[in-house]
């Protein structure tokens, strides 16, 4: 955690309409070209986070900066295209009745130059060859591996700083499922930092930097992904078993 | 012989249904809005285009050039200033009450503005007819139908082409990933609305050409209008404009053994087989929200 954080989080608490909190009190910091994950229970937060980051939902109090820059309260058109956060949501989130070249074009709807968006074209396209192999289909005939590929090409093409990644391998077979993994990882080696949330939190730390362990909306423990895998009692707790038996 | 006129009335009787069908479909797609009011503006439209021709002896074709931007106008504030402040959960349900007063007040104000009299259009082209290949066409539906394809051609061009129309269509088929793709989502259901709205202003200018026309008229026309919607599958455009050329056609041939009254019927007839067989539209796609 040595490098300025990125996207940050700061004591954020949040819920929706006048339920009780969901957040509360979440810190997080996301470095640049690291992929932090958020692991927890269901209704830890870890969603609401997310939509908090990418300016969904308001939080009622805390602070969220990017660059150190206070951007708390922003909505999510100003948050993509000024602070450059992407968020790709829970589910299949393509618009179904259009091309995948159309999905990919709404990616950059707030971009105006089009030499930036014939670039990012090409890059999201090499980045991911089933984009390009199915330019022309329609995104809902797509299975739900290529769809999530066309939500991470879609989200990818304002050059994001973060992208925020919510459950991606959710209703997906183990390979598909892999690749998807895969993806993320090539993401971040291509310089986007991923703020991720799993179910599949074992697979997910083994790609990660950094994890977090969330519960009742606050971040629990934190370190480095490696840790946390290797740590029996979060393992016996939070991911589905015992490390020594992994 | 009279088969084919029938084919021929009933494919420019069509045309009108799909424009119209057009834009009310298109409130639901944006907003999960259902309509009621939208053949009331039909109406509003026809007596406005009546008007005018009254007053000035100009032809009411003109008269698009004032209610179709005051109908986009009247769209985006209405969608602004009632619809959007109607809670999300109860939407659809009490857009039905909303619309449905709207509807009531504009017939109310109509009557007591124009009367309840029946008021008919007398153009100097009014009776003129064309033959075509042995069937008689009034040149009046002619134009309504020119006008109502061309307009229909225009939203699918707006809609297909420009940028607007991927924002749209992005709003209508996915709202939240519309959002964090940076779409003005509520900026755009706004002017969704409008265009919605301006379909009404064009196809009352087309229905004040031939048809005469009565404050309460709008009943007649919101039911196949909805059912039209539903067989093509709620949100769907292509599939309104389908539905609309199929249904109009069969009410024209029908009408032939039925007479006028019973022909009307093929629309809840469809609307029932829809609602049993394939609740999500038969043109619709699998969401229904196809564009």
């Amino acid at each position: 955690m040595a490098s300025e954080p990125l996207l940050e989080l700061d004591s954020v608490e949040a819920g929706y309409g006048r339920a009780a909190l969901v957040l509360r009190g979440l810190t997080v910091r996301v470095p640049p070209a690291t992929i932090v994950c958020l692991v927890g229970p269901n209704g830890a937060g870890k969603s609401t986070a997310l939509k908090v980051a990418s300016g969904l939902l308001k939080p009622r109090s805390g602070r969220i900066r990017v660059n150190g820059r206070d951007v708390t309260g922003e909505g999510p058109r100003r948050m993509l295209a000024t602070h450059g956060v992407a968020h790709v949501l829970q589910g299949h989130s393509v618009f179904p009745e259009m091309t995948v070249a159309e999905n990919v074009a709404a990616g950059a709807y707030t971009v105006r130059d089009k030499a930036f968006v014939a670039r990012r074209t090409d890059f999201v396209k090499e980045l991911f060859p089933v984009v390009a192999e199915r330019w022309k289909s329609l995104a809902g005939l797509l299975s739900g591996g290529q769809q999530k590929q066309v939500e991470f090409a879609r989200s990818l093409m304002v050059d994001p700083s973060v992208v925020l990644l919510d459950e991606p391998s959710m209703g997906l077979d183990p390979k598909t499922a892999g690749t998807v993994f895969d993806q993320v990882v090539r993401m971040r080696d291509a310089g986007t930092a991923v703020l991720l949330v799993e179910q599949n939190a074992r697979r997910a730390l083994e790609i990660a930097d950094i994890g977090c362990v969330l519960d009742l909306g606050k971040v629990h423990i934190e370190g480095p992904a490696g840790d946390l895998l290797a740590n029996p009692d979060l393992a016996d707790l939070y991911l589905g078993g015992s490390a020594r038996a992994y | 012989m009279l088969t084919f006129q029938s084919v021929i009335l009933g494919v420019l009787l069509g045309g009108l249904y799909a424009l119209l069908a057009a834009g009310l479909t298109l409130y639901f797609g944006v907003m999960r809005v259902v309509m009621i009011a939208h053949s009331a503006f039909l109406i509003l439209a026809a007596y406005l285009a009546w008007y005018f021709h009254r007053e000035t002896g100009i032809d009411p074709l003109v008269s698009l050039v004032g209610t179709v931007p005051l109908f986009f106008v009247l769209g985006v504030a209405m969608q602004r200033l009632l619809i959007s402040r109607l809670r999300a959960a109860t939407l659809t349900m009490m857009s039905v009450l909303l619309t449905f007063a709207i509807a009531l007040l504009i017939e109310g104000l109509l009557g007591y503005v124009f009367s309840g009299t029946q008021r008919r259009t007398q153009l100097s082209y009014s009776g003129t007819s064309l033959d075509f290949f042995g069937a008689r066409v009034a040149v009046v539906k002619l134009i309504a139908f020119g006008l109502a394809a061309a307009a229909l051609l225009g939203l699918y061009v707006l809609l297909k082409a420009s940028r607007f129309g991927l924002a749209l269509r992005a709003t209508i088929q996915h709202r939240e990933a519309a959002q964090l793709a940076g779409i003005d989502t509520n900026r755009v259901a706004g002017y969704g609305f409008g265009l919605g709205l301006a379909t009404a202003a064009i196809g009352g200018t087309a229905l004040a050409l031939d048809t005469t026309i009565y404050p309460s008229l709008h009943w007649h026309w919101i039911g196949p209008l909805m059912a039209i919607i539903v067989v093509g599958g709620l949100g769907s455009v292509p599939g309104a404009a389908i539905a609309a050329m199929l249904l109009g056609l069969t009410q024209s041939l029908l009408q032939l053994p039925l007479g006028t009254t019973w022909a009307q019927t093929v629309f809840y007839v469809a609307l029932f087989a829809t609602l049993a067989f394939r609740p999500q539209g038969f043109f619709g796609g699998r969401l229904a929200q196809r564009f």
